[in-house]
């Protein structure tokens, strides 16, 4: 079928194709996804980065928490894009680790604001950027099940050796 | 760095937004609609970024400068990136991609502006 484009698919998008890879970062919404944790990686890591070093002394578990969020985005990005069951399991463990610590995080800086006199990513469940950090990891768990039930791992394993069992 | 120029980022920029989500809706692709949008929205970004510039040359500048300076940087980059990416992809969520990049530009001029301010407080 020859690729005609009409003046009208040039200006506002020629039809969509369906589908997408079978990484979770492949499917169309998944890479919506990526997109914003690779913003999230890149802001948490460029506020740790200021804050670590310019005023280190000021809020030394704040910042070091700032850091840690931001290479707990930056992993979950890396798994999510990789994809294969590396990259999912890397995923699934990075977006647990955030949504704990959001929740964590949230509530401590609710309770005990001693301890977090300078902004976190997740402070107050992460009121600082509209509360996207408290919405992302449910959306990368959803997405995470969702693609894993519509694509079971692509490459079926040798049939003479079972799969390996983890301890 | 004026609340005029932040404004007329975030307008262009919401209405990247939508288009991009309005494209998403109607499984289309991004089209040069978009690009031309996301265009004019990095246009303003650049007038922003030099006026900045020129006010901090003028000795002018922020409290928090090197966030500040980061935010000036970053959000320049933001569209072109949002809009290469949304280009390459085949996907209906081509236009999302857009569409978060736009919000991201909305989000972090207000930033900026919020950064500028407290240089007066």
């Amino acid at each position: 079928m020859p690729e005609k484009r009409t003046r009208e698919d040039l200006a506002l998008g020629a039809p969509a194709v369906e589908g997408g890879g079978g990484s979770p970062g492949g499917s169309g919404a998944g890479r919506v996804l990526v997109a914003v944790y690779g913003t999230f990686a890149l802001a948490a890591g460029a506020r740790a980065g200021v804050q670590l070093g310019t005023r280190f002394s000021e809020a030394p578990v704040a910042y070091l928490l700032s850091a840690f969020a931001a290479v707990v985005y930056i992993v979950a990005t890396v798994g999510l894009v990789r994809g294969g069951r590396g990259g999912r399991r890397t995923a699934l463990a990075a977006i647990s680790v955030e949504l704990v610590g959001v929740l964590v995080v949230g509530t401590l800086s609710l309770t005990d604001r001693a301890a977090f006199p300078d902004e976190t990513v997740w402070s107050a469940y992460g009121r600082g950027y509209y509360f996207v950090p408290l919405v992302l990891p449910v959306l990368g768990l959803l997405l995470l099940r969702r693609t894993g039930q519509k694509s079971p791992p692509p490459k079926s394993p040798p049939p003479k050796s079972p799969p390996p069992k983890s301890p | 760095m004026t609340a005029f120029l932040v404004g007329a980022i975030t307008a262009v920029a919401v209405l990247l937004a939508v288009l991009g989500v309005a494209s998403t809706l109607a499984r289309r692709r991004i089209g040069l609609l978009h690009l031309g949008v996301a265009g004019v929205l990095e246009v303003l970004l650049l007038v922003q970024a030099a006026v900045a510039g020129i006010a901090m040359l003028g000795g002018d500048t922020p409290a928090d400068t090197p966030t500040f300076l980061g935010y000036l940087g970053g959000i320049v980059l933001v569209p072109v990136a949002g809009g290469l990416w949304a280009r390459s992809e085949q996907t209906r969520w081509a236009g999302t991609v857009m569409a978060v990049a736009a919000a991201v530009v909305g989000v972090m001029a207000w930033r900026l502006l919020q950064l500028w301010e407290a240089a007066r407080a």
